[in-house]
Parts: C-alpha cells; sequence; structure tokens
C-alpha cells in the first residue's frame, strides 16, 4: 500500500506541471493563498451553521433557513478548497504522501463527510419540528459539535503539513511515526 | 419627500470614512498588481501588459 | 449656529479631524520618525516576552495557535460574508437584514477577540521577521482601519434606523468597503508567511 502510494506519487513528481508548479514565482503562493483564504467561505458558512444549531448564533432566525442559505457559498468553497488542494498535492506529491499530517487529515476529512451525510439526514427528517427552537435538539446538536470539531482539527493538521517535525528524514528508522508515515525515501524528491 | 429628507450625522460619516478607506485600499492592490506584473516581467520577461522600459 | 452644527454633525467632524491629522502626520513624516523607536519592542517581544519564549521554543503550540487563528479568520470571514453579501442583496433576501446584521455581528466580534489575541502570539514569535515587512504593517493599519470603521461607523448606522430608509447606495459602499477591508487583512496575513 504504501509502496503503491509512493509510486504514484513519484510519477506526479516527475511530470513536468508539478515543478512548474513547484518552483514558479508566485504560482505557488497563489494557490496556496486561494485554499487557505476559501476556508473563509467554505468553514465560515459551516461554523454558522453548526453555531445557530447549538444556539450561539441567530437564535431567533430559523434553523433551516440558515442551513438552506449558506449552504451554497459553503458547497462552492469546498469545492474550490479541494481543487487548490489537489494542486497543492500534486506540487509537492512525495513528502506530502509521507506525512503523518496529511494522512490523519485525509481520514478525518472522511470522517467529516460521514458526519456531514448524517447530520442532513437527521436535520431533514425532522426539522419542521424544531425550526424556531434556539437550540436544535440533541442529536443534531451532536453533529454540530462533531463537525466543529473535526474541522476544527482538520485545519489544525493542515498547517502542521508545513512543518518537518515528523518529516521520514528526521524520525528513526521502525518509529511510530515512521509506521505511519509510510516513509519510503520520503525526502529524496518533493 | 424622500428627496428632501436630510441625511443623517452617522450616515455622511458611512459615505466619508467608506469613500476614504475604500479608495486607499483600491490604490494599494492596484500599485501591487502593478509592481507585480513589473516583477513578473523582469524574472521572465514575456509579459508585456504595459509598456515598461525594464524590459527588451 | 456653530453649537448646533457641532451638536448635530459631532461623527461627521470627528471623521474629519481624523483623516486630517493622517495627512499632517504623513507630510511631517511622523511614521518615520517613530518607526526605528518600535525596533526595541519588537525584538524584546520575540526573545524576552512570555509570547515570545513560548512561540520559539515549542513549535507544535505555535503551529495550534497558528491554526487557531486561521479557524477565527474562518469565523470573521463567514460573517463579514453572510452580512456583506446580505446587504448588496446576494443571499439571504427572504430574511430582514437587521435581524442578520445584529445576529453575526456579536459572531463577528467574538472572533476578532480571537483573532487578535492568537495574532499578538503568532506576531511575538516572529517579531524580529515581521518589524521589517511592509505588508505586515499594512495588515495592521488595514485591522485598525477595519475595527474602527465596524465598530464606529458601520455598526452605528446600520443599528440606528431601518435599512431600508438609509440609501441603497450607502449600504452598497458600506458592503464593498467591508468585504474588500476584511479581505486584504486575511491576505496580507497569508502573505506574511510567504516573505
Amino acid at each position: 500500500m504504501n509502496q503503491f502510494i509512493f509510486d504514484i506519487a513519484v510519477m506526479l513528481d516527475n511530470t513536468q506541471w508539478s515543478t512548474l508548479l513547484h518552483e514558479s514565482y508566485y504560482m505557488y503562493n497563489w494557490v496556496e493563498s486561494t485554499h487557505v483564504l476559501t476556508l473563509v467561505l467554505c468553514l465560515g458558512m459551516l461554523f454558522l451553521i453548526d453555531l445557530r444549531m447549538l444556539g450561539y448564533a441567530f437564535p431567533g432566525v430559523p434553523a433551516s433557513s440558515i442551513a438552506d442559505r449558506l449552504n451554497m457559498p459553503m458547497l462552492i468553497g469546498f469545492i474550490v478548497m479541494f481543487i487548490t488542494g489537489i494542486l497543492l498535492f500534486y506540487a509537492v506529491p512525495v513528502r506530502t504522501s509521507q506525512s503523518v499530517w496529511f494522512r490523519f487529515k485525509m481520514v478525518l476529512l472522511v470522517a467529516a463527510a460521514v458526519n456531514a451525510f448524517m447530520f442532513h439526514k437527521r436535520m431533514n427528517e425532522s426539522v419542521s419540528t424544531w425550526d424556531n427552537d434556539a437550540k436544535a435538539p440533541s442529536a443534531v446538536r451532536m453533529g454540530a459539535i462533531l463537525s466543529l470539531t473535526f474541522w476544527s482539527i482538520i485545519v489544525i493538521f493542515g498547517r502542521f503539513i508545513a512543518y518537518d517535525w515528523f518529516d521520514c528524514e528526521y524520525t528513526d528508522a521502525g518509529s511510530l511515526s515512521q509506521l505511519l508515515s509510510g516513509c519510503i525515501n520520503g525526502q529524496a524528491q518533493f | 419627500m424622500d428627496n428632501e429628507k436630510k441625511m443623517t450625522d452617522k450616515e455622511i460619516t458611512a459615505i466619508g470614512a467608506g469613500v476614504a478607506i475604500l479608495g486607499s485600499l483600491l490604490f494599494y492592490w492596484f500599485g501591487q498588481f502593478i509592481s507585480t506584473i513589473e516583477l513578473l516581467e523582469l524574472a521572465y520577461g514575456s509579459l508585456n501588459f504595459f509598456n515598461n522600459p525594464l524590459t527588451f | 449656529m456653530l453649537n448646533s452644527l457641532l451638536s448635530q454633525y459631532t461623527r461627521s467632524l470627528i471623521l474629519v479631524a481624523v483623516l486630517l491629522l493622517i495627512v499632517i502626520l504623513e507630510v511631517l513624516e511622523v511614521r518615520a520618525a517613530i518607526y526605528p523607536g518600535l525596533l526595541p519592542f519588537f525584538e524584546w517581544a520575540r526573545s524576552s516576552s512570555w509570547l515570545g519564549l513560548i512561540g520559539t521554543t515549542y513549535g507544535s503550540i505555535y503551529a495550534t495557535v497558528e491554526a487557531v487563528h486561521l479557524l477565527s479568520m474562518a469565523v470573521i470571514g463567514g460573517t463579514v460574508l453572510a452580512t456583506d453579501l446580505r446587504l448588496l442583496g446576494v443571499v439571504f433576501r427572504d430574511l430582514p437584514s437587521e435581524t442578520l446584521t445584529k445576529g453575526t455581528h456579536k459572531v463577528f466580534s467574538a472572533a476578532l477577540i480571537s483573532a487578535i489575541a492568537t495574532g499578538i502570539f503568532c506576531a511575538a514569535g516572529v517579531g524580529d521577521k515581521v518589524y521589517y515587512m511592509e505588508v505586515f504593517w499594512i495588515k495592521m493599519l488595514a485591522l485598525v482601519a477595519g475595527s474602527l470603521f465596524v465598530f464606529l461607523v458601520k455598526q452605528p448606522l446600520l443599528n440606528s434606523m431601518p435599512h431600508d430608509e438609509i440609501n441603497p447606495w450607502t449600504i452598497r459602499l458600506l458592503a464593498v468597503t467591508s468585504l474588500l477591508i476584511w479581505f486584504t487583512v486575511a491576505a496580507t496575513g497569508r502573505w506574511i508567511g510567504f516573505s
């Protein structure tokens, strides 16, 4: 499995566009800035929805109207983050694929997606009964708390990817972090 | 009549502050745009949005 | 006559005074005179203050605070987008903008406090670096201008009367200015990390 990821990463790294993106004067910075600033659109909207469910923001506004109206900008933000995220990975594939933070982040993204799916299902089933309450029922509140937690950790781990504490070249062979990072010659290429 | 209604103090302040801040921000970002173009021209010599004497 | 003018247009006159003051300070080159005197403070923040010591000693704490700073930015941006796009009539058209403005303002204020607190920690950890960066000072300028604008100009007007009695172009000006100023604060912040 690790060998397979490594092979794909090396293959991506050997493409011309990956090098161009990595070594361009500004393009990498612009892509990264877009990725980070779109947090505002994606997580900003998501957090407002979650805070509404917990009763901290707009208690007087129906929950469904907050959720419906903010969903679209949130999805647009998510798509932009997804695309720029792939580009960032594509620019530095080998190191990123062997970053323990990146791997945790991907797992958490899946968890957040499952949580979002269940949250919507629960909400659509029952929203008519509590739409005007300041706080949503506890099952929905739980989903909101999980969503806040997952995404906060995703942002923290995303920030951690930029640091080299657990990069393969600085950790001992056979250590836990090497196992989790799936180290195969991680620093030989970008 | 609507047209004869006097603007309030708060609204005048808002317009004044808005114009001043928006103006300076646009000035800043336009300057950034120009200097970036010039830098990229210097670096690559290929961008010619403006007739820059530094590129040949 | 003068008295009634003063009491009727206090805010406008203060604004004119502030703008004049900025021009005078610029002409007298006060900025250049003060700048060297700030260096010791930034060096102290980086190497002797508690914040700087913690930030430079424990990389993981520094990175986590950076992430919290980003999360606060996300909430600030979310509330700014929701409010200003509503004022421009892009989203939430069925919700009264008075309700929305009041609701978002509380969240915005809390997130701004959190962003400033974490931001001071982040800046302290690289105090000797940001001092020399133009983009850092642009960000500080935009942050001060943005905070004054929101708390002393925008909110007082929007709270003072029903929004449909305010000239729509004034509202649009407010919304666009607020969007651009917070974008500037966020974008210059991101650029601090690149230089």
